[in-house]
């Protein structure tokens, strides 16, 4: 189903069409579950994200733009926001680093807006300009949710010095995105 | 720093958020922010849409059966109305478009009279007349299926308030969907392919009185004002 059909469906659910929503889960309820099972490893724990992350889209499918993100982006970010706050909501609610570690190079750009589709896959490209462990943990953190504290351990370094790698990976991404 | 420059720290703090290695407190501030601050909330948006390439590695994996009748049950256990109300009845729609046409009828549109005047040149093959019951005001609608642009010729209708007038194809089943604002004293509304071909003949046109700029939701908010069929010319 295309971008543009999906947010048709999402259109309709917007104004309470239960077809419509219907539709939209037969379409997409398997990517999404993928993600909550990614990030949550639980079965029991997804199948619990996956319906509260459709009830979500019922009530929140008006907030949709069709100008600001893909259908699809918008419907993964909805199931990914609520499986990592499910994995975050068992783990401590404050981590104890400093705050907001010391980052280099200020955004040379800061007003450049990052655009969507073809400029999205930029970030690949962007990616392949850090190191390939700093480039690891960014996918890794976005892929499978974890915390600043697994990825730490991961890496064997102290949180810190995780906090201030990926803070600044996140600028050197940014400054890529922006040239 | 001043306000509404991106500081390295924001762009930063956006783009943690949107991995999700935050801590829950943390995330939940973040939020809070997004509410208040327009730019930062730019931000975050833009880095969603930079990683969600990333998006690929999600292998689709089919939940069992029973979720979805799970997700229906707690939305709609109750029974209670769609959402929809009004704007959901279709048979207040169908009403309000024969209403529509009798009405423009009955005020004199000559449709022939109007579309002369706006576009001597190819002929728009569909047409629809918007009109309201027991009102004289009206305007006509017509769609060049070829370019996609929506001619529109007001008959004695403006706004007060400053609120703007929101045309919406109210689709056989499901919401409508915007079609833009009406311009002020009428003219040209180019709309995109995907949409032109959804007007059909017969397809259902709406105006409702909606803030200045349109629409705050993406949906109709205000009362409808006007409404009418397209129909082959």
């Amino acid at each position: 189903m295309s971008n543009d059909d999906l947010s048709g469906l999402i259109a309709q659910t917007a104004l309470g069409d239960r077809k419509a929503f219907s539709a939209l889960y037969a379409e997409t309820a398997a990517k999404l579950f993928g993600v909550t099972m990614r990030i949550l490893k639980d079965r029991a724990q997804a199948e619990d994200a996956v319906q509260e992350v459709y009830v979500r889209i019922w009530r929140r499918a008006g907030s949709f733009r069709v100008g600001q993100a893909s259908a699809m982006a918008w419907l993964v970010t909805i199931a990914r926001n609520q499986a990592i706050d499910m994995i975050r909501a068992r783990q401590p609610a404050t981590l104890d680093y400093d705050e907001a570690p010391d980052v280099a190079d200020p955004d040379p750009d800061p007003e450049a807006r990052a655009a969507m589709s073809g400029e999205a896959r930029r970030i690949e490209a962007c990616l392949g300009e850090l190191e390939a462990d700093k480039a690891k943990a960014v996918v890794a953190a976005y892929v499978e949710g974890l915390s600043y504290q697994e990825l730490a351990e991961a890496n064997a370094v102290p949180l810190n010095t995780m906090r201030t790698w990926l803070r600044r990976s996140l600028l050197k991404l940014r400054e890529c995105l922006n040239r | 720093m001043t306000e509404g420059e991106r500081s390295p720290d924001d762009t930063a703090l956006a783009g943690e958020y949107v991995l999700g290695v935050l801590p829950l407190a943390e995330r939940r501030a973040v939020e809070e922010r997004m509410l208040r601050d327009p730019d930062f909330a730019a931000l975050v948006v833009s880095w969603q849409a930079h990683l969600s390439s990333l998006d690929d590695a999600y292998q689709p994996q089919s939940p069992p059966q029973g979720v979805k009748a799970r997700i229906d049950a707690r939305l709609f256990a109750e029974a209670a109305p769609a959402a929809g109300g009004l704007w959901g009845s279709l048979v207040f729609w169908r009403g309000l478009a024969f209403a529509g046409l009798a009405a423009a009828a009955a005020i004199g549109i000559f449709r022939d009279d109007l579309l002369g005047s706006a576009d001597p040149g190819a002929a728009p093959s569909l047409v629809a007349e918007l009109g309201a019951p027991g009102s004289s005001v009206g305007l006509v609608a017509a769609l060049d299926p070829a370019s996609g642009a929506l001619t529109i010729t007001p008959a004695a209708f403006s706004p007060d308030d400053g609120k703007s007038l929101e045309l919406w194809l109210v689709p056989g089943e499901g919401a409508p969907v915007s079609l833009g604002l009406v311009p002020d004293d009428g003219g040209r509304l180019v709309l995109d392919r995907g949409l032109a071909e959804r007007l059909d003949a017969g397809a259902l046109l709406a105006v409702s009185l909606e803030p200045p700029g349109g629409s705050p939701t993406g949906g109709p908010t205000g009362p409808v004002v006007l409404s009418g069929a397209l129909g082959k010319k």
